[in-house]
Order: C-alpha cells, then structure tokens, then sequence
C-alpha cells in the first residue's frame, strides 16, 4: 500500500506543481493598482495549488517513513472485477460517438445481461430493446431533451 | 393544477439531468396561456413543480449515489450509505422526505409572517458577508476527514483548483485551460460528482464483493420502515427545526445559499452528534438535517424574489421571468396591490409540500425496492443514467469524459482513504467563495481588513474559527491520548 500511497500524492504534487506554473503570472498581491482588489486572475488557482503541493508532500513524506499496511489488492479477482467494468464502460462511451446513446445502451445492456447476470436470450433481447425505448420516449419525446444520435440518424435510417 | 405540477416535478426531479430549474422553464411558455384567466393558477402549477422536483431529486442520490441538484449532493455522504450498506433504502428514503416536509412547512410559516423584514435584513448581506458564510460550511466539513486532517484540507484545495478552472468571473481571463476551448466555461461540478460518486461507487462495490453479486436486501421494506423514521425524527426533531431555521435564512441569502445552507446543516450535525464516527457511514442525522435545511433554503429562496424582486436561486428566477412574463412586478407593491396571487403562492407552498410528502411517502416501498433489482441490469442502468445526467447538462460529450475520468479518480481516492466529501464541498462552493472573497477585496480596495470589519461578518469568521478548530483539537487531543496509551502498553511489557 505505501509505494500506492507516495505515487498517489506524487500525482498529486505534478498536477499542483503544472498548476502553479501556469497561474504563476497573478500569484502575488498586486500593489500597483492594476488589477482590481489587489489581486490577478491567477492568485486564487496559484495558492490552491500550493496547499495541494505542500498537503501532497506530508502526506508522501509520511507515507513513505510510515508502515507497509495492508495489500492495495488481496489477489488479482479484485483488479479483474473492476476491469470487468472499467473496459466496457469506456469502449460504450467513445462508442457514443458513432452508434449514438440508444444504440450504446441497448448493446451496453444487453451484453450485461448476457454476460453477467446469464439471462436467456429473449430477456437480453427485451432489455436490448425496451431500456433505449423507454429513455427515448422518456427523453426525446416527452421532454425534448435531445441525445447523441447514431450515424443511422444521419443517413435518415433511424430516429435515434 | 397542484397535482399536475407536483406530480411532474416528481418525474422530472427523478429523472437525471432535468432538474426544478429546467422544468419549470420548460413550463414557462404553458403558463402564459393559464395565466390569462388565473396567474395565481399559473405560479401554483410552477411551484408545485419546483417542490415536486426538490422532493424526487434525492431518490438518486439516495438509491444510486448520482445526485440531481446541488444541495441533494449533501445526501451521498449518508445517504446512500444508509440504503446499501446498512441496508435500509426505506429508512433513507422516508427520513429525507420527512425532513424535507418538516423543514419547508416550517420555513413556509416563516415566509407567511416574515417575509417582508427578513428579505430586507438578507440586503444586508453584503460580499464580506456571504464569504464568511462560506468559510464557516468549510469549517464545518473539515471534520469530516478526522483520520487525516492533511488529505482533507488538500482535498479541499483540489476541489477549489478544479473550481477555479475556465474564464476568471472578475477579469475574464481563461485559467488552467490549457487551450481547450471545451472547459473555458470551467468544470461543472455535476459530471464531477457523479463520476467520484456514482461510477465511484459502482466500482469500489466491484472490488469489495466482486462483480454480479447478489445484494443482500432485507425482505421487509415498507411502511415499517415509515414508523421507524417518525421514530427517528422524533428524537432529532430539534435537530431538524434548527437545520431548517438556518436552512431558510441561507435560502434568503442570494447566490448559492441552498447548497451552503445543506453542507452547514450537515456539518452542524455531525459537530452536534454524540456519534460523530457514524457519519458517513450511513447516520440518519446526516440525511435530515442537511435535507431540513435544503428544503427550508428553498422556500427561503422565494421570500428576496416576492418581496423584493431578488430571486434567490436559479429556480426562483425563472419563477420571477414569469411573473413578468404574466404582467406582475415581483417587490414590495406586489403583497398590496395583488394580495391574491401571494397569498395563493404561499397556499402552493403548504398544498404542495403536504401532496409532495403524501405521494412520496406511500411510494417509499415501490422506490426502495428499485435496490432489488438484479446487479447485472442495476449497474449498467446507473452508468447510463450517469452518462445523461452528465450529457445533458450542456449537451456535451466533454462532461461525459469527465465523468468517467472523475469515476476512475473517486475509485482510487476511496482506496487511498482520501475523503471525497471535502473535494465536493469545494467544487460545489468553490466558485461563490473565490467571487465573494474578490468582490470584497475589489470593495475595500485590497485591504483585506474588510473580511472582519462588520459586525455580522466578524461574528460569522470568530464562528468559523471556532468550528475549525474543535476537530482540530480533537484530533490533536486523541492522538495524544493514543500516544499516551501506547506508551504506558510499551511501558507494561518493559516491567
């Protein structure tokens, strides 16, 4: 757990550390009058980023002089399951771009039903098509709310 | 038109990335129509809605982690917790519904003999202030990372440097955007929390019980569950009426006093509790103060619109756009010369909250018993509805990446025991603060003296202080006794 620890607040420390050199320009308190208050654009995200550095750097410090603790991970069935998640949910959601929300959540759903849950084939089937059939009527019927469509949509094939 | 109202504020508040604000907007041109023969009938439709969704916007947060509105966010940190891992989703159900009830009837009494003073008073509120207003909801929380004050002030600070992303309010400067045109405009704290919470969630569940396994829910939810809560609430009933007095005077507040009003309300809760380890972990205090005072600010955020026409939340504005819309002038003239139409809304308030509470009551059993739904359809449909709720929002798909990039972030978070409720926190209030901080500033030509130059805003800094450092010291106190202990343990085995 503590190499997890220390690489954590170590990410943490570059995103600060990025932050600071990019808001540097507003960081002190202007006295010359030009800009309003006293203080720039950059004074609030610069200092912010300076308590997330020095926060940051406690806690590596006293992760790394610290115990061991217990495993990040106790055997691999843990990583698995969150991967087991993790990979479809992604490729669903760069999939979006293409097929559209209906098609994505009718494929998305039904290959969770099939895969993890083991339904037969005619409740995949129902899933597949009912749950984008009821967010659509919900969403794009009754309150005009509009979600990306599939490339079928622009061909004039389908209307989702 | 109450019921109509109510009822689709109910399915509106429900439903992701449709909130009061949206619905009532929708509404809006309909209302022209009704309002040419009642305009009473046309603000009554309206606020039926805007209660009907303040009441169905916490069934997300509380059944799936994923929350609707700002103030409902306040719901993940117990909330959800008390539904799935205590297991007793009708128990949280029905304690967020009887605070709400019991916070807006008593915010709405206030509103009927106050109105007038109390929105003059809130005038007073000037940005020296509101930015000690804020402080005091940060100090409140600080306590909520007790196992290590270090990551949650750092959290904290993240949160802010994530607010403070986008086009600076005060001089219009981009900031940390690093060219991306996508978030000049910042990063919605909605997506933001849905990833750390909802898909946050779902995949620390993954890990702790494995994927597709069977949740354990008792086989009794109903209306037990309903006399278990009045059971509750009857012991924190003074907890409830105070959260929901402040609630209602950070509702006055304009800006973002809803929000700060249910973080406070909580913060006062856990400060207050003689079980202070319980609170995110599923405390049912930690459901109905926050949810008293949410409730309260909403009713709250009406009183600076009608009598003064000021309106306190994004709702309440559109309210206000009506009204003009309908051939009204929202102020003082308004309580004289159309007497009817307040009287009718302030009828709205108490009708509509006593509807609300009734339907969403008798539907508890049916609500709580969507978390028996299998695993293999329950957790696709929460990535889905996570997916429009952060969509929707700006018709981005930008949002929808932030979602899953925050998801992933709140998964490591939770396992590297950083707390996720200070980071909310700070995205939510992150902005107002920073505005109201500056706007001072800018007043007082830089001198930053301001801060406690008047009285109400030096009694409300000395406050903050004050509930800075109690968990402060307390952590400091147990960690001595700890050490103290320790060391007389060592001591013992040397003899």
């Amino acid at each position: 757990m503590r190499q997890y620890q220390v690489a954590t607040a170590a990410a943490f420390m570059f995103v600060a550390a990025v932050a600071m050199i990019d808001s540097r320009a507003g960081a002190m308190v202007d006295t010359t009058g030009t800009q309003p208050g006293g203080i720039g654009a950059g004074f609030y995200p610069f200092w912010s980023a300076f308590v997330v550095f020095a926060c940051a750097a406690v806690v590596a410090y006293k992760s790394w002089n610290g115990p061991e603790g217990a495993p990040a991970y106790e055997g691999r069935e843990g990583i698995y399951a969150v991967l087991k998640l993790v990979i479809p949910m992604i490729l669903a959601v760069v999939a979006i771009r293409w097929l559209g929300f209906y098609i994505v959540s009718g494929l998305y759903m039904g290959l969770f039903a099939r895969w993890i849950g083991r339904y037969s084939w005619l409740w995949v089937l129902l899933l597949t098509v009912g749950m984008p059939a009821a967010i659509y009527s919900a969403f794009e019927l009754g309150f005009r709310v509009s979600l990306p469509k599939s490339f079928l949509y622009d061909l004039g094939v389908l209307p989702f | 038109m109450l019921f109509v109202g109510v009822l689709l504020g109910l399915i509106v508040g429900v439903l992701p990335g449709l909130g009061g604000t949206s619905a009532v907007a929708i509404l809006l041109p309909i209302t022209v129509i009704i309002a040419r023969t009642s305009p009473t009938s046309a603000v009554i439709l309206l606020a039926g809605v805007y209660w009907g969704a303040l009441f169905g916007g916490v069934v997300t947060s509380i059944l799936f982690n994923i929350p609707g509105e700002p103030w409902s966010v306040v719901l993940l940190f117990d909330g959800f917790p008390l539904a799935k891992r205590k297991n007793k989703p009708g128990v949280a159900l029905a304690s967020s519904f009887f605070a709400s009830f019991v916070g807006a009837f008593l915010a709405t009494v206030l509103f009927t003999f106050f109105a007038r003073a109390l929105a003059d008073f809130a005038l007073s509120f000037g940005p020296p202030e509101l930015f000690a207003v804020f402080v005091m909801s940060f100090a409140t929380l600080i306590g909520l990372g007790a196992e290590s004050p270090v990551k949650a002030v750092m959290m904290i600070s993240f949160g802010l440097l994530l607010a403070a992303i986008g086009f600076d309010t005060i001089t219009g400067q981009p900031r940390l955007t690093f060219g991306q045109i996508g978030i000049l405009s910042g990063i919605g704290f909605v997506p933001v929390t849905i990833g750390l919470f909802g898909i946050g969630e779902i995949l620390a569940s993954a890990e702790e019980s494995g994927i597709g396994f069977v949740e354990r829910l008792s086989a009794k939810v109903g209306f037990a569950d309903l006399l278990e809560t009045l059971r509750e609430l009857r012991k924190r009933i003074w907890l409830v009426v105070s959260t929901g007095i402040i609630g209602f005077w950070f509702g006055i507040l304009p800006g973002h006093g809803a929000t700060a009003g249910s973080f406070l309300g909580y913060g006062l809760a856990r400060q207050w509790s003689k079980n202070k380890a319980e609170f995110g972990k599923g405390e049912i205090s930690g459901i109905m103060a926050p949810q008293a005072a949410a409730d309260a600010a909403a009713v709250g955020s009406l009183v600076p619109m009608i009598a003064l026409g000021v309106p306190g939340s994004p709702t309440s504005a559109v309210i206000m756009a009506g009204l003009f819309i309908w051939g009204l002038t929202p102020g003082p003239l308004l309580f004289t010369e159309h007497h009817d139409f307040v009287w009718g809304l302030i009828a709205s308030i108490y009708l509509g909250h006593l509807l609300t509470f009734v339907i969403c009551l008798l539907a508890v059993p049916l609500l709580a018993s969507i978390m028996r739904i299998p695993y293999a359809i329950l957790t696709p449909f929460i990535v889905l509805i996570s997916v429009i709720g952060a969509y929707s929002l700006n018709n981005s798909m930008l949002d929808v990446f932030i979602t899953i990039v925050f998801g992933l972030v709140g998964y490591w978070l939770r396992k590297m025991k950083y707390p996720l409720a200070p980071l909310v926190v700070a995205i939510v209030l992150g902005d107002s603060t920073e505005k109201t901080l500056r706007q001072s500033l800018i007043a007082s030509g830089g001198n930053p003296m301001i801060l406690v130059q008047w009285p109400i805003a030096t009694i409300l800094m000395i406050l903050a202080v004050v509930l800075l450092a109690i968990p402060l010291i307390r952590t400091v106190r147990s960690r001595g006794r700890a050490a103290s202990v320790e060391a007389e343990t060592v001591g013992t085995a040397i003899d």
